[in-house]
């Protein structure tokens, strides 16, 4: 049922660009850029949860908010790039379980670091119940950026199919 | 000179890599490269925010206080010399002859130097008995380089597979980028 839709996603000049372009701008470029959005969304988000849980505790963590927008930046590179390589090889994706996971790891992980913010923003972070919420929500957090990555480089290992 | 130490490197790991058998089991490469991007994170969200800090992101929080962020990326550091050794030390031939690697190996050592000249040049003015909020433009000027050294560092990593090394057809640089036959 998906196959149509794939044969047709991998014939559009777009797919097609991505993965034959000589560029290095194309496929290898896609790629280092996915790499960069990864350290900027997946680092910063582990180091605002580091701070949580005791590091640079000199670091109030309503200033930490300033290094948000980096975070953001990383995450649309990585959703843009993301799209462009799931264009490129849709097949090898969309077949493969271990790119759902990574997809939810990464949903769940943002959705974790927005509530952190509120919580932050709207609570004093170090009443007793915030700070201990907190934490549980840092350590989820980290667990899941980690599981991210991981599936995301264990995507290159796992596919069954290629191309449809 | 240099071409003859390429060649005898990889010859010399090939006879006495102490990790190879290890890292060709089933999942050992997949898992070593996840913590290998798993440090990268840790680097880049330590490193990059305390030169963010220096340029002058947040700039009502103390930079002594960031800076207490560094440990963290300098454990990244290591896990990342850690695993990236691994690699090398399994398929020494697609490292060694690698411009990609050449031009990662580079980036690395003016990340490093810069870092070094950070804590040569300006620790102490940032350090001293009276919080500094502002960076001097020194200060500023590392952070900036550190940022690029660091992209290029994970730019030409992720290069490193579109840049493997094939049989010597050209001539050779100054380093080899092929593989000798």
């Amino acid at each position: 049922m998906l196959d149509p839709f794939l044969v047709w996603l991998e014939n559009t000049a777009l797919s097609r660009w991505v993965v034959e372009s000589e560029s290095l701008l194309a496929f290898p470029g896609i790629l280092a850029l996915h790499a960069i959005g990864m350290g900027l969304a997946a680092g910063l988000a582990a180091v605002l949860d580091l701070r949580i849980l005791g590091v640079a505790s000199g670091v109030p963590l309503v200033e930490f908010r300033r290094f948000q927008p980096v975070l953001w930046g990383g995450f649309w590179l990585n959703a843009v790039s993301g799209v462009l390589l799931l264009v490129g090889y849709p097949t090898k994706a969309l077949t493969n379980p271990v790119f759902y996971l990574k997809l939810l790891l990464i949903a769940v992980a943002m959705v974790l670091f927005v509530r952190i913010d509120r919580l932050i923003r709207a609570a004093d972070p170090a009443a007793p119940a915030t700070a201990q919420r907190l934490r549980r929500l840092a350590v989820t957090s980290l667990v899941c950026w980690g599981g991210a990555i991981t599936a995301g480089r264990f995507l290159a290992y796992t596919y069954t199919r290629l191309r449809a | 000179m240099l071409h003859a130490a390429q060649i005898w490197l990889v010859a010399f790991i090939e006879a006495h890599s102490p990790v190879a058998t290890l890292m060709r089991t089933h999942w050992a490469w997949p898992v070593v490269e996840s913590l290998h991007f798993i440090g990268l994170c840790l680097l880049v969200g330590a490193i990059g925010s305390f030169d963010l800090r220096l340029l002058g992101v947040a700039r009502r929080v103390p930079i002594t206080a960031v800076h207490r962020l560094i440990p963290w990326g300098i454990a990244g550091f290591v896990l990342n010399a850690c695993t990236g050794l691994m690699f090398v030390l399994t398929e020494p031939d697609q490292y060694i002859f690698n411009p990609s690697f050449h031009l990662k190996v580079l980036a690395l050592a003016i990340a490093g130097v810069n870092a070094g000249l950070f804590y040569v040049t300006t620790f102490k003015e940032v350090f001293g008995p009276a919080p500094v909020l502002d960076a001097p433009r020194r200060a500023k000027a590392i952070a900036l380089v550190s940022l690029c050294a660091w992209m290029t560092v994970i730019v030409c990593g992720r290069m490193l597979t579109f840049y493997r090394p094939g049989g010597c057809l050209g001539e050779p640089g100054i380093l080899l980028t092929c593989e000798p036959d």
